[in-house]
């Protein structure tokens, strides 16, 4: 499913300052042309981990970026470790 | 469900301020999206931010406290958390893949297993569209095949010009593996209408009138791109007067362009006796040199 800018406010609950800021710092990347920007469901839920670093987790704004890095190196590296597994089946048969 | 005090290891007697650093100090061991590969990290963040909620609430925490309510029904409702996408297509978009490329670089066995080109981006796609000027003028939405059997909607904001490119980020080929997909780059063709023209924002037509609406002057239906609109023809006009209808040129968001419409005066295509018997016996009130400037 596809978003645009609106329903993805309305889906995170954040304004539009908010939203500018974190597409600012690559938070998030809408993808779509420039003045219309598409948010999928990824995008929502990232948006909500956002909301839970700062939230719950007490992560000030400056971590949260440092934490968003760690995370999609860590699914980095499992899907590398996946191909990596699927790999070593493929050589086992 | 158990205690929610004995969830968050806090004493009964906590205060909001000890409830909070411990709710904190667990959802940062378990948030599910921290623990990304551990199965039980969701049921066990819902159960940390379901006995929160409860004690972090003064009214709820009083009422559990005085035994009116149980902790049931304090869980969070189930929710996807990020995790659940980044694993698959639609999380690529925030790959980095500086996690593991010191090893590709210094092991052998490691980098032929993962591949030299692996973090290779997918080539860009082109494509081209072909839109009526009616569409660049009011925006459109398009659905496009792509070559690889897929199909996208895709928005066309009002204004787009003709070779016009639209970028869509990660719409291209998939990468041969690891790497992001390419762009899809979507070549815009302009098809010429039968009467509009194009200049920025704004539209220009020409618009036939008759020799009476032009001297006279009327009020005539006049086409633009959203439909019709009635036109006054202010008396006396002549062959290339521009009339501007503000607003109803290229419907771009908070500032549309302007149709400008070019008056023609056109005489009867048949021959009119009464026209011909009128100007025989006519003599303009002042006789004025319409040529003047051209002669010498």
């Amino acid at each position: 499913m596809i978003f645009s800018h609106l329903e993805f406010m309305s889906r995170a609950g954040i304004d539009q300052q908010t939203l500018d800021v974190w597409i600012e710092e690559e938070w998030v990347v809408p993808q779509g042309a420039l003045e219309l920007p598409e948010f999928t469901e990824a995008d929502v839920a990232r948006a909500r981990l956002i909301l839970d670093l700062m939230r719950d987790l007490g992560v000030n704004a400056e971590g949260v970026g440092v934490a968003l890095h760690l995370i999609d190196q860590v699914h980095d590296m499992r899907q590398v470790l996946a191909a990596l597994i699927d790999q070593m089946r493929l050589s086992r048969d | 469900m158990i205690e929610p005090y004995e969830i968050l290891g806090v004493a009964k007697s906590a205060t909001d301020d000890e409830v909070r650093k411990a709710y904190r100090r667990l959802a940062r061991k378990h948030h599910p999206d921290v623990n990304p590969g551990s199965k039980d990290a969701e049921a066990k963040f819902r159960e940390i931010s379901g006995a929160y909620d409860l004690l972090s609430d003064p009214e709820k925490r009083r009422r559990f406290d005085a035994g009116e309510i149980d902790a049931s029904g304090a869980e969070r409702p189930q929710q996807r958390y990020y995790r659940d996408f980044a694993a698959g297509e639609s999380g690529r978009g925030y790959g980095v893949g500086s996690g593991y490329a010191d090893f590709a670089d210094t092991d052998e066995l490691l980098a032929e297993l993962l591949g030299r080109g692996r973090r290779a981006r997918g080539a860009d796609l082109q494509v081209q569209l072909g839109l009526d000027m009616l569409e660049s003028i009011s925006g459109v939405t398009r659905q496009l095949a792509l070559p690889n059997g897929s199909t996208i909607n895709l928005t066309i904001p009002a204004g787009v010009e003709d070779g016009e490119v639209l970028r869509l980020k990660g719409k291209g080929v998939a990468a041969p593996s690891e790497g992001p997909p390419g762009d899809l780059l979507v070549q815009i063709a302009i098809r010429p209408h039968r009467f509009f023209r194009r200049e920025g924002d704004d539209v220009l037509l020409e618009l036939p009138v008759t020799l009476k609406e032009a001297a006279l002057g009327a009020k005539v239906r006049v086409p633009v791109p959203s439909g019709a609109v009635m036109l006054s023809v202010p008396k006396g006009s002549n062959t290339g007067a521009v009339l501007r209808l503000k607003g109803k040129g290229v419907a771009r968001p908070g500032a549309p362009g302007d149709l400008l419409v070019t008056l023609k005066v056109v005489l009867p295509k048949e021959p009119d006796p009464a026209l011909d018997s009128f100007l025989k016996g006519w003599t303009p009130q002042n006789s004025e040199n319409v040529r003047k400037e051209y002669e010498s």
